[in-house]
């Protein structure tokens, strides 16, 4: 009994030490996959910039993300419309196509929102 | 008292099974950072004004009467009429150059604005057009050769003389992505009257043709 309350001891000061262990580990493992993210990211990073189409009441109709990197394909694109404070005035989203080079992705759907009051776009793309 | 000894047997027990905790800790870790943001950007747009004038402008008015005639170029008033066999057309337009909005910016807002001086029942239509043309070589004839909106882009009615304001912001949105603005033409697509509005040449600034336009890049 007494030994086997050792092991025990012994298994939870080495289940302590494995814990210790398994955070850098998962510090490593949050480092490799941001590293591996990085390499994604890398291709997947450009300086996006858009433009977007009004009707005849001067609202966006639709933004067009130009020269969006290839390797963005199967992520998903967010917008959002922002005023001059930054304050969001719409955000719509859509996944990125495959395409060759550089991809023009159009996003729809951002409700109604004067281009007057659009003074920044907000881009975010997530797996 | 008996010393607790760690003996080989005891370590890899203690290893097999702490390991096994750590690993779900690890892989817990690892999942809760696949779906986070890979990427972030944003763009600060800048918002200007260009407001048009006769200065950057031109116009003229083609005559069916007349098909091969240039005049209207440098006529002080453009006729635009709807009577059979004798219809005249009227364009107008504006060089957005020295504005330096490049092609990936856009009109925020844009209204043409044109001045009625002989007044008569009908309604003008405009209808945006999107290939080059110039009111010294522009004639009747070369009208088949424009290409030219079938939709109109909004009317006024001439039945008074003064100023008339039609929103452009579309046409000229999608001018400036297509990096030129090649304008409008106007046409009575109601009534029966002969009307004219004042040109580009016109003596009176006011009577000229202007647009007011607000961008952003």
């Amino acid at each position: 009994m007494k030994r086997l309350r050792h092991t025990f001891g012994l298994a939870v000061t080495g289940m302590f030490l494995f814990v210790g262990v398994a955070a850098a580990a998962s510090l490593g493992l949050t480092t490799g996959k941001l590293g591996a993210g990085s390499a994604a990211v890398s291709g997947c990073t450009a300086s996006l910039t858009a433009t977007r189409n009004v009707n005849s009441s001067g609202n966006v109709t639709q933004v067009d993300v130009l020269s969006v990197p290839q390797a963005c394909a199967s992520e998903t694109l967010a917008v959002t419309l922002e005023n001059s404070s930054h304050v969001s005035l719409g955000t719509a989203s859509t996944t990125v196509g495959t395409c060759t080079g550089g991809c023009t992705v159009t996003v729809t759907g951002f409700g109604t929102v004067s281009a007057t009051n659009l003074t920044a776009y907000a881009f975010s793309l997530t797996q | 008292m008996r010393r607790f000894r760690i003996t080989p047997l005891r370590l890899a027990t203690a290893i097999v099974i702490s390991s096994g905790v750590s690993v779900g800790v690890a892989y817990a870790a690892t999942l809760g950072l696949g779906s986070n943001k890979l990427f972030a950007w944003s763009q600060t747009l800048t918002k200007g004004t260009c407001n048009q004038t006769s200065t950057t402008g031109d116009d003229t008015y083609v005559q069916q009467l007349n098909p091969t005639s240039t005049a209207g170029g440098t006529a002080t008033t453009l006729t635009i009429s709807p009577i059979a066999a004798t219809q005249d057309y009227a364009f107008i337009r504006f060089n957005l150059s020295g504005c330096s909005i490049p092609t990936t910016g856009g009109a925020d807002s844009a209204v043409l604005t044109v001045n009625v001086r002989t007044a008569g029942a009908d309604t003008i239509s405009l209808f945006p057009v999107t290939s080059s043309w110039s009111s010294s070589t522009l004639t009747w004839n070369g009208v088949s050769g424009l290409t030219i909106g079938s939709t109109a882009t909004g009317t006024f009615s001439a039945s008074s003389t003064g100023t008339k304001t039609v929103t452009v912001t579309t046409d000229v949105d999608n001018a400036i992505k297509a990096g030129n603005l090649w304008g409008w033409e106007l046409r009575a697509t109601s009534g029966t009257a002969s009307v004219a509005i004042g040109a580009a040449e016109n003596g009176t600034a006011a009577n000229r043709p202007s647009m007011t336009l607000s961008y952003e890049k």
